[in-house]
Protein backbone atom coordinates (compact mmCIF):
# COMPACT_ATOMS: atom_id res chain seq x y z
CA UNK A 1 0.00 0.00 0.00
CA UNK A 2 1.28 3.45 -0.90
CA UNK A 3 1.96 5.76 2.04
CA UNK A 4 0.54 9.27 1.79
CA UNK A 5 3.48 11.70 2.00
CA UNK A 6 2.79 14.51 4.47
CA UNK A 7 6.08 16.41 4.49
CA UNK A 8 8.13 17.80 1.61
CA UNK A 9 11.08 15.51 0.75
CA UNK A 10 13.09 18.57 -0.24
CA UNK A 11 12.57 21.05 2.64
CA UNK A 12 10.53 18.99 5.17
CA UNK A 13 7.68 21.53 5.20
CA UNK A 14 4.07 20.48 5.56
CA UNK A 15 2.55 19.37 2.23
CA UNK A 16 -0.95 20.40 1.15
CA UNK A 17 -3.40 18.87 -1.33
CA UNK A 18 -3.45 20.49 -4.76
CA UNK A 19 -5.84 18.28 -6.67
CA UNK A 20 -8.55 15.73 -6.00
CA UNK A 21 -9.92 13.33 -8.57
CA UNK A 22 -13.13 11.30 -8.87
CA UNK A 23 -12.08 7.77 -9.83
CA UNK A 24 -15.47 7.11 -11.46
CA UNK A 25 -15.85 10.05 -13.84
CA UNK A 26 -12.30 11.45 -13.70
CA UNK A 27 -13.51 14.90 -12.60
CA UNK A 28 -10.55 16.72 -11.22
CA UNK A 29 -10.71 19.52 -8.66
CA UNK A 30 -7.78 21.86 -8.37
CA UNK A 31 -7.11 24.05 -5.36
CA UNK A 32 -5.06 24.19 -2.22
CA UNK A 33 -6.35 22.21 0.73
CA UNK A 34 -4.63 21.54 4.01
CA UNK A 35 -4.20 17.90 4.98
CA UNK A 36 -6.52 16.94 7.87
CA UNK A 37 -4.70 16.82 11.19
CA UNK A 38 -5.03 13.04 11.56
CA UNK A 39 -3.64 12.50 8.05
CA UNK A 40 -0.51 14.37 9.09
CA UNK A 41 0.27 11.71 11.72
CA UNK A 42 2.27 8.57 10.92
CA UNK A 43 0.41 5.49 9.68
CA UNK A 44 1.20 3.75 13.00
CA UNK A 45 -0.38 6.60 14.95
CA UNK A 46 -3.40 6.63 12.64
CA UNK A 47 -4.01 2.90 13.09
CA UNK A 48 -3.61 3.29 16.86
CA UNK A 49 -6.27 6.03 16.85
CA UNK A 50 -8.61 3.85 14.77
CA UNK A 51 -8.14 0.88 17.12
CA UNK A 52 -8.69 3.19 20.08
CA UNK A 53 -12.00 4.36 18.63
CA UNK A 54 -13.03 0.76 17.88
CA UNK A 55 -12.25 -0.11 21.50
CA UNK A 56 -14.68 2.67 22.58
CA UNK A 57 -11.77 4.67 23.94
CA UNK A 58 -10.97 2.02 26.54
CA UNK A 59 -7.25 1.83 27.26
CA UNK A 60 -7.78 -1.43 29.13
CA UNK A 61 -9.38 -3.01 26.07
CA UNK A 62 -6.63 -1.61 23.84
CA UNK A 63 -4.03 -3.16 26.15
CA UNK A 64 -5.79 -6.54 25.86
CA UNK A 65 -6.09 -6.24 22.07
CA UNK A 66 -2.42 -5.32 21.57
CA UNK A 67 -1.08 -7.68 24.26
CA UNK A 68 0.60 -4.75 26.01
CA UNK A 69 0.34 -3.38 29.53
CA UNK A 70 -2.01 -0.53 30.44
CA UNK A 71 0.75 2.07 31.09
CA UNK A 72 2.49 1.18 27.79
CA UNK A 73 -0.73 1.88 25.87
CA UNK A 74 -1.43 5.04 27.88
CA UNK A 75 2.13 6.28 27.22
CA UNK A 76 1.63 5.66 23.50
CA UNK A 77 -1.59 7.66 23.59
CA UNK A 78 0.17 10.49 25.46
CA UNK A 79 2.88 10.55 22.77
CA UNK A 80 0.23 10.82 20.05
CA UNK A 81 -1.51 13.62 21.97
CA UNK A 82 1.82 15.48 22.07
CA UNK A 83 2.27 14.99 18.30
CA UNK A 84 -1.30 16.19 17.66
CA UNK A 85 -0.61 19.33 19.71
CA UNK A 86 2.60 19.96 17.73
CA UNK A 87 0.75 19.42 14.44
CA UNK A 88 -1.97 21.86 15.58
CA UNK A 89 0.64 24.46 16.49
CA UNK A 90 2.49 24.09 13.17
CA UNK A 91 -0.87 24.34 11.34
CA UNK A 92 -1.60 27.63 13.17
CA UNK A 93 1.87 28.97 12.29
CA UNK A 94 1.37 28.18 8.59
CA UNK A 95 -2.02 29.97 8.59
CA UNK A 96 -0.54 33.02 10.34
CA UNK A 97 2.31 33.17 7.79
CA UNK A 98 -0.20 33.06 4.93
CA UNK A 99 -2.17 35.94 6.44
CA UNK B 1 12.18 -17.72 3.11
CA UNK B 2 15.55 -17.27 4.80
CA UNK B 3 14.78 -13.60 5.30
CA UNK B 4 11.40 -14.44 6.83
CA UNK B 5 13.00 -16.94 9.24
CA UNK B 6 15.62 -14.36 10.22
CA UNK B 7 12.90 -11.79 10.83
CA UNK B 8 10.97 -14.20 13.06
CA UNK B 9 14.16 -15.00 15.00
CA UNK B 10 14.95 -11.29 15.40
CA UNK B 11 11.38 -10.60 16.55
CA UNK B 12 11.56 -13.53 19.02
CA UNK B 13 14.90 -12.43 20.46
CA UNK B 14 13.66 -8.84 20.69
CA UNK B 15 10.55 -10.03 22.54
CA UNK B 16 12.72 -12.15 24.84
CA UNK B 17 14.98 -9.20 25.63
CA UNK B 18 11.86 -7.10 26.27
CA UNK B 19 10.61 -9.72 28.75
CA UNK B 20 14.02 -9.82 30.45
CA UNK B 21 14.75 -6.10 30.64
CA UNK B 22 11.36 -4.42 30.24
CA UNK B 23 8.57 -6.89 31.13
CA UNK B 24 6.43 -3.89 32.10
CA UNK B 25 5.73 -3.33 28.43
CA UNK B 26 3.52 -6.41 28.69
CA UNK B 27 2.58 -6.66 32.35
CA UNK B 28 1.65 -4.00 34.91
CA UNK B 29 -1.15 -3.09 37.30
CA UNK B 30 -2.89 -5.70 39.43
CA UNK B 31 -1.35 -8.73 37.66
CA UNK B 32 2.16 -7.38 38.23
CA UNK B 33 1.27 -6.57 41.84
CA UNK B 34 0.08 -10.11 42.61
CA UNK B 35 3.04 -11.72 40.85
CA UNK B 36 5.51 -9.25 42.38
CA UNK B 37 4.18 -9.73 45.91
CA UNK B 38 4.39 -13.51 45.50
CA UNK B 39 8.01 -13.13 44.33
CA UNK B 40 8.94 -10.78 47.24
CA UNK B 41 7.44 -13.17 49.80
CA UNK B 42 8.99 -16.23 48.13
CA UNK B 43 12.43 -14.54 48.09
CA UNK B 44 12.13 -13.70 51.79
CA UNK B 45 10.89 -17.22 52.60
CA UNK B 46 13.75 -18.89 50.69
CA UNK B 47 16.22 -16.39 52.18
CA UNK B 48 15.14 -17.37 55.70
CA UNK B 49 16.61 -20.89 55.21
CA UNK B 50 20.12 -19.43 54.86
CA UNK B 51 19.48 -16.44 57.19
CA UNK B 52 19.75 -14.16 54.16
CA UNK B 53 18.35 -10.75 55.02
CA UNK B 54 17.22 -8.26 52.38
CA UNK B 55 17.87 -5.52 54.92
CA UNK B 56 17.63 -2.55 52.58
CA UNK B 57 16.30 -1.84 49.09
CA UNK B 58 19.56 -3.07 47.52
CA UNK B 59 21.00 -5.16 50.36
CA UNK B 60 21.60 -8.92 50.55
CA UNK B 61 23.35 -9.99 53.78
CA UNK B 62 23.77 -13.20 55.70
CA UNK B 63 22.95 -12.49 59.32
CA UNK B 64 21.36 -13.78 62.48
CA UNK B 65 18.40 -16.12 62.54
CA UNK B 66 15.05 -14.37 62.98
CA UNK B 67 11.38 -15.31 62.99
CA UNK B 68 9.82 -15.84 59.55
CA UNK B 69 7.66 -12.71 59.84
CA UNK B 70 10.81 -10.58 60.10
CA UNK B 71 12.20 -11.89 56.79
CA UNK B 72 8.83 -11.25 55.10
CA UNK B 73 8.61 -7.77 56.63
CA UNK B 74 12.08 -6.88 55.30
CA UNK B 75 11.01 -7.73 51.74
CA UNK B 76 7.81 -5.70 52.02
CA UNK B 77 9.58 -2.71 53.63
CA UNK B 78 12.16 -2.65 50.77
CA UNK B 79 9.37 -2.59 48.20
CA UNK B 80 7.25 0.10 49.92
CA UNK B 81 10.31 2.31 50.58
CA UNK B 82 11.12 2.29 46.86
CA UNK B 83 7.53 2.99 45.80
CA UNK B 84 7.05 6.07 48.02
CA UNK B 85 9.75 8.39 46.55
CA UNK B 86 9.14 7.17 42.99
CA UNK B 87 5.42 7.88 43.28
CA UNK B 88 6.07 11.35 44.72
CA UNK B 89 8.62 12.19 42.00
CA UNK B 90 6.18 10.83 39.42
CA UNK B 91 3.53 13.27 40.66
CA UNK B 92 5.99 16.16 40.30
CA UNK B 93 7.79 15.28 37.07
CA UNK B 94 5.33 13.27 34.95
CA UNK B 95 2.88 14.97 32.62
CA UNK B 96 0.78 11.81 32.40
CA UNK B 97 -2.05 10.77 34.65
CA UNK B 98 -0.46 7.56 35.92
CA UNK B 99 -1.92 4.99 38.31
CA UNK B 100 -0.60 4.11 41.77
CA UNK B 101 -1.35 0.41 41.11
CA UNK B 102 1.12 0.45 38.17
CA UNK B 103 3.91 1.91 40.33
CA UNK B 104 3.17 -0.63 43.10
CA UNK B 105 2.89 -3.57 40.70
CA UNK B 106 5.88 -2.86 38.47
CA UNK B 107 8.19 -2.08 41.41
CA UNK B 108 7.16 -5.34 43.09
CA UNK B 109 7.82 -7.31 39.92
CA UNK B 110 11.16 -5.52 39.39
CA UNK B 111 12.47 -7.27 42.51
CA UNK B 112 12.31 -10.71 40.89
CA UNK B 113 16.11 -11.07 40.33
CA UNK B 114 16.41 -11.22 44.13
CA UNK B 115 14.51 -14.50 44.04
CA UNK B 116 17.53 -15.89 42.18
CA UNK B 117 19.80 -14.17 44.72
CA UNK B 118 17.90 -15.89 47.57
CA UNK B 119 18.34 -19.26 45.83
CA UNK B 120 22.04 -18.55 45.20
CA UNK B 121 22.57 -17.91 48.92
CA UNK B 122 21.29 -21.37 49.90
CA UNK B 123 24.55 -23.41 49.69
CA UNK B 124 26.26 -23.86 53.07
CA UNK B 125 29.60 -22.93 51.48
CA UNK B 126 28.59 -19.25 51.64
CA UNK B 127 28.10 -19.34 55.39
CA UNK B 128 31.36 -21.22 55.94
CA UNK B 129 33.38 -18.72 53.88
CA UNK B 130 31.62 -15.72 55.47
CA UNK B 131 32.27 -17.11 58.98
CA UNK B 132 35.89 -17.68 58.02
CA UNK B 133 36.28 -14.15 56.62
CA UNK B 134 34.59 -12.68 59.70
CA UNK B 135 36.92 -14.57 62.04
CA UNK B 136 39.90 -13.24 60.06
CA UNK B 137 38.48 -9.73 60.24
CA UNK B 138 38.00 -9.72 64.00
CA UNK B 139 41.16 -11.83 64.45
CA UNK B 140 39.70 -14.83 66.27
CA UNK B 141 40.13 -18.53 65.60
CA UNK B 142 38.26 -19.60 62.42
CA UNK B 143 34.86 -21.14 63.21
CA UNK B 144 35.32 -23.89 60.61
CA UNK B 145 37.78 -24.94 57.96
CA UNK B 146 36.95 -24.04 54.37
CA UNK B 147 37.82 -25.95 51.21
CA UNK B 148 38.79 -24.58 47.82
CA UNK B 149 35.35 -25.66 46.53
CA UNK B 150 33.75 -23.49 49.23
CA UNK B 151 35.77 -20.52 47.97
CA UNK B 152 34.81 -21.25 44.36
CA UNK B 153 31.10 -21.54 45.24
CA UNK B 154 31.31 -18.34 47.29
CA UNK B 155 32.99 -16.47 44.42
CA UNK B 156 30.35 -17.66 41.97
CA UNK B 157 27.51 -16.71 44.33
CA UNK B 158 28.96 -13.21 44.83
CA UNK B 159 29.17 -12.83 41.04
CA UNK B 160 25.54 -13.93 40.66
CA UNK B 161 24.38 -11.54 43.40
CA UNK B 162 26.15 -8.55 41.83
CA UNK B 163 24.61 -9.47 38.48
CA UNK B 164 21.14 -9.75 40.06
CA UNK B 165 21.62 -6.40 41.81
CA UNK B 166 22.46 -4.66 38.50
CA UNK B 167 19.56 -6.40 36.79
CA UNK B 168 17.12 -5.44 39.56
CA UNK B 169 18.16 -1.76 39.47
CA UNK B 170 17.76 -1.76 35.66
CA UNK B 171 14.28 -3.28 36.04
CA UNK B 172 13.34 -0.77 38.76
CA UNK B 173 14.31 2.07 36.44
CA UNK B 174 12.32 0.64 33.53
CA UNK B 175 9.35 0.08 35.88
CA UNK B 176 9.51 3.74 36.94
CA UNK B 177 9.87 5.02 33.35
CA UNK B 178 6.93 2.94 32.07
CA UNK B 179 4.53 3.32 35.01
CA UNK B 180 5.03 7.10 35.39
CA UNK B 181 5.81 7.86 31.71
CA UNK B 182 9.05 9.68 32.45
CA UNK B 183 12.04 9.77 30.08
CA UNK B 184 15.47 11.33 29.69
CA UNK B 185 17.68 13.07 32.23
CA UNK B 186 14.74 13.90 34.52
CA UNK B 187 13.92 10.20 34.83
CA UNK B 188 17.54 9.22 35.56
CA UNK B 189 18.13 11.95 38.17
CA UNK B 190 14.83 11.43 40.02
CA UNK B 191 15.38 7.66 39.96
CA UNK B 192 18.89 7.93 41.47
CA UNK B 193 17.66 10.33 44.18
CA UNK B 194 14.73 7.98 44.91
CA UNK B 195 17.03 4.96 45.10
CA UNK B 196 19.36 6.65 47.59
CA UNK B 197 16.39 7.96 49.61
CA UNK B 198 14.71 4.53 49.57
CA UNK B 199 17.91 2.81 50.71
CA UNK B 200 18.20 5.17 53.71
CA UNK B 201 14.47 4.94 54.46
CA UNK B 202 14.43 1.12 54.33
CA UNK B 203 17.52 0.87 56.57
CA UNK B 204 15.89 3.15 59.15
CA UNK B 205 12.59 1.22 58.99
CA UNK B 206 14.27 -2.20 59.37
CA UNK B 207 16.54 -1.01 62.19
CA UNK B 208 13.49 0.44 63.98
CA UNK B 209 11.79 -2.94 63.62
CA UNK B 210 14.85 -4.66 65.13
CA UNK B 211 14.90 -2.21 68.06
CA UNK B 212 11.20 -2.66 68.78
CA UNK B 213 11.00 -6.46 68.59
CA UNK B 214 14.50 -7.79 69.44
Amino acid sequence: MKVLPTTCPSCSSQLSVKSLVCERCQTEIQGQYELPLVARLSTDDQSFILEFIKASGSLKEMANLLGLSYPTVRNRLDEIIERVKIAEESGKDIKEKKL
Amino acid sequence: MIEATTNIKTADSSRLSQWLFNPFRFIAGFKALLLGLAIILASSFIGSFSNTHFDGVLDVHTGRSAPMWFFLAEGLIDWVCMVIPLFLFGLIVSRSAFRMIDVLGTQALARWPYLIAALAMLPDANRRVLAYLMSKLIQTAPAAAISSIDVLVFGFVMFVIILMLIWMVALMYRAYAVSCNIKGAGAVVTFIVSLIGAEVLSKIAILSLVRIFF
